[in-house]
């Protein structure tokens, strides 16, 4: 059976929970709302729908314009003792051994359910607003020694690298530091360059929305490059939605809405079948997305993952 | 003017008593039926908490008894703070994270975006200890290879930019370690309270960083004469900028009803020390100036417990007792309560108290201590003044 993820994302919907954005009470509504409630309660609700609505986990969106996607995981943590947390963030938040060493405590303090998503890369002009200045053709390798060093302070005794963009020496985290699993790690991106870094170091490797065809040939190409590393990388599928009752509900919210192209619009039916025929193609994985984070959870969770599940169920995956 | 007081939140587990030296909080030793979070059920398995749910129940005690926070600690082997702090926000009502943290480990851009994002999620609840590394083996260890005196050029920068972006919506930097184009956090995350900075370090290379970025410059309790003098370097140093410099003391107390109990436990804490933790505490220091200046102190020499009683109430053997400095204060609730004002006669604007264990502690001296303090009325009111 194939993991169902929701996405968070953090920059969407801003007004909602955010005190300088909701929309203003007018006086007569006696407002007692506190300062301290704020974004992150809206976050936490999303997410709790998430857990109540039966998804397996939550993909934290990396979004520059709002909060760190490692914040609010941790945050939401201890409120979803369930659901397994992906928190998407770019190869240039610094040094990997930190990086590795904040997920120990992670995985400590959350039995072990968060993943990593490593962000694509931003271009030139945002990451020099950044702080970044490694260029282009040096970002692949960047991102790839930041994963060798993550996974190697966190498994190795006396880990030592010397690579063009981190060094350690005599590194390696020691018990029990490394009681908990290093997180599940997810790479993105289609040019050659991300697929063979994912067959060397990703456990699975998260497309965009295309089309079948196009992500078959990818997942051939992708499963092919991680055979020849002797590797096996799982496969998933980033997919906005807009499922509702009926076709023509959602043909009608659609046109309202600023879902991309690719969205798969239709009835709960209808949305269900398309997306089993994608996982047919060979998915592990996906990651469902809406416009409204919140209501969008408890209307697939309730009417479209039942349906998902039921056909998958009776239609094993055809590709193994 | 107030003084601030925090407690410390233990990243390396936890003792159940001074007297003992086994981790019996936490999994930093192996879990035996004394143990808890994790502990045991009764079919011997692992009760399924985490060391994560103890930290909780410790930042809980201090915000009650009135602490505004605590310091979370960063070495190889603990726990991390950034995670910690985030884990804990929302079942915490008004606990001040205090993030130990060495500014060369992380991008200064993202780290101030992810500071940003916390003091939403906690309510602005969240500052730091901003550390620039013991040196030596640690710092490769680390993936970091710079010279003692580069690293605090590199944490001058690096708090530079941290600031610059939080601070202006259009911000460019020019540095020897760090350049940025263009760069500003989003707007609404610019109206956030900027963290307040509390700065380690001993060396003449710190104390010039400190002067030019420090709320807080903070020092490990020494004795009172050196201490002294080192907060009126401090003090002049930053005043040579035009600015006033606030300083802290960081320091362990075992307080109880009575004198003689208090050095009881102390001295069965002493007693208790294995001559294998002697050796280990002579061990390698890396180039930390302020580790050197208190290791003169030689606490690992002693065989008498009293020899390590180096002014009333002081005793210079508590780095055999836990990992961490070596002055603490011991006594009956008056008598800390005395040495904390005399320390804030010397000028101490804030401290950062633990005790061990520090779950009861925080209770403890929460409760006994502190309402105790500023009562040699005159003095200290005119000191403050």
């Amino acid at each position: 059976m194939i993991d169902v993820y929701w996405q968070l994302d953090p920059a969407a919907e801003p007004w909602r929970g955010e005190p300088a954005l909701r929309p203003s009470l007018p006086e007569l509504v006696r407002d007692l709302r506190r300062p301290t409630q704020n974004r992150y309660d809206f976050y936490a609700q999303v997410a709790t729908a998430a857990e109540q609505t039966g998804f397996d986990g939550l993909f934290v969106a990396h979004r520059r314009q709002s909060d760190d996607s490692r914040i609010i995981a941790a945050a939401l943590a201890r409120e979803v003792p369930r659901l397994r947390l992906l928190a998407e963030f770019p190869a240039s938040v610094g040094s990997a051994v930190y990086a590795a060493k904040q997920a120990t405590t992670f995985q400590r303090g959350a039995q072990g359910r968060l993943e990593w998503a490593i962000a694509p890369d931003a271009d030139a002009p945002t990451r020099a607003a950044e702080g970044d200045f490694v260029a282009d053709e040096d970002l692949a390798e960047r991102k790839a020694e930041f994963l060798t060093v993550a996974r190697g302070v966190h498994g190795t005794p006396g880990f030592t690298f010397k690579g063009k963009h981190f060094e350690v020496e005599n590194g390696g985290f020691t018990d029990p530091l490394t009681r908990g699993a290093f997180p599940l790690v997810v790479l993105q991106g289609s040019s050659e360059e991300d697929l063979e870094v994912s067959a060397r170091l990703a456990h699975l490797h998260l497309f965009d929305t295309r089309s079948s065809a196009q992500l078959a040939s990818l997942i051939e190409g992708l499963d092919a490059l991680a055979n020849a590393a002797g590797r096996r990388v799982g496969f998933g599928l980033h997919q906005p939605v807009l499922a509702r009752q009926t076709s023509a509900e959602a043909e009608r919210d659609f046109a309202r809405s600023t879902l991309p192209e690719t969205t798969l619009v239709g009835s709960f039916d209808e949305v269900a079948e398309s997306l089993a025929q994608l996982v047919s193609l060979g998915l592990d994985r996906l990651v469902l997305s809406a416009d409204q984070q919140l209501e969008g959870a408890y209307a697939l969770g309730q009417h479209l993952l039942p349906r998902l599940r039921a056909r998958l169920s009776v239609t094993p995956r055809a590709a193994a | 003017m107030s003084t601030e007081f925090y407690w410390r939140l233990p990243t390396h587990g936890c003792h159940s008593s001074i007297r003992r030296h086994s981790i019996d909080r936490g999994d930093w030793s192996a879990t035996d039926a004394h143990h808890i979070a994790p502990g045991l059920d009764a079919a011997g398995q692992s009760d399924g908490h985490s060391y994560i749910d103890h930290l909780a129940q410790i930042a809980k005690a201090a915000e009650s008894v009135g602490f505004l926070g605590g310091l979370i600690p960063s070495f190889p082997n603990t726990d991390d703070p950034w995670v910690i702090s985030p884990l804990l926000a929302r079942e915490t009502k008004a606990f001040r994270f205090m993030i130990a943290y060495q500014p060369g480990f992380g991008n200064p851009v993202h780290f101030a975006r992810a500071s940003a994002s916390l003091q939403r999620a906690t309510g602005g609840r969240s500052l730091f200890n901003i550390i620039t590394g013991g040196g030596g083996h640690a710092q490769l260890w680390w993936g970091d290879s710079f010279d003692h005196d580069d690293r605090y050029g590199r944490t001058s920068e690096w708090l530079d930019v941290f600031r610059g972006v939080w601070q202006n919506e259009d911000f460019s930097y020019n540095g020897r370690f760090y350049q940025v184009e263009n760069g500003g956090l989003p707007a609404h995350f610019r109206t956030e309270e900027f963290p307040d900075l509390w700065f380690s370090g001993s060396s003449e290379a710190a104390l010039q960083v400190a002067a030019r970025h420090a709320d807080y410059y903070l020092s490990w309790l020494e004795p009172f004469d050196q201490l002294a003098d080192k907060f009126a370097r401090v003090k002049a140093r930053t005043a040579a900028l035009g600015g006033e410099q606030k300083v802290s003391v960081r320091v362990d107390l075992v307080a109880r009803k009575t004198e003689e109990e208090a050095w009881a436990d102390v001295r069965q804490g002493f007693e208790n020390v294995a001559e294998r933790t002697r050796e280990q505490w002579r061990g390698n220091r890396g180039d930390s100036v302020g580790a050197a200046r208190l290791a003169s102190l030689k606490p690992t020499e002693a065989r008498h417990w009293e020899d390590l009683i180096i002014a009333p109430n002081l005793w210079s053997g508590f780095s055999l007792l836990r990992g961490g400095p070596a002055i603490g204060i011991v006594g009956s609730y008056e008598q800390c309560a005395e040495r904390l004002d005399d320390l804030i006669r010397l000028g101490a604007n804030g401290f950062i108290l633990a005790g061990t264990p520090h779950l009861e502690e925080a209770w403890r001296v929460g409760e006994e201590v502190l309402p105790l303090l500023g009562h040699q009325a005159g003095a200290l009111l005119e000191a403050a003044e």
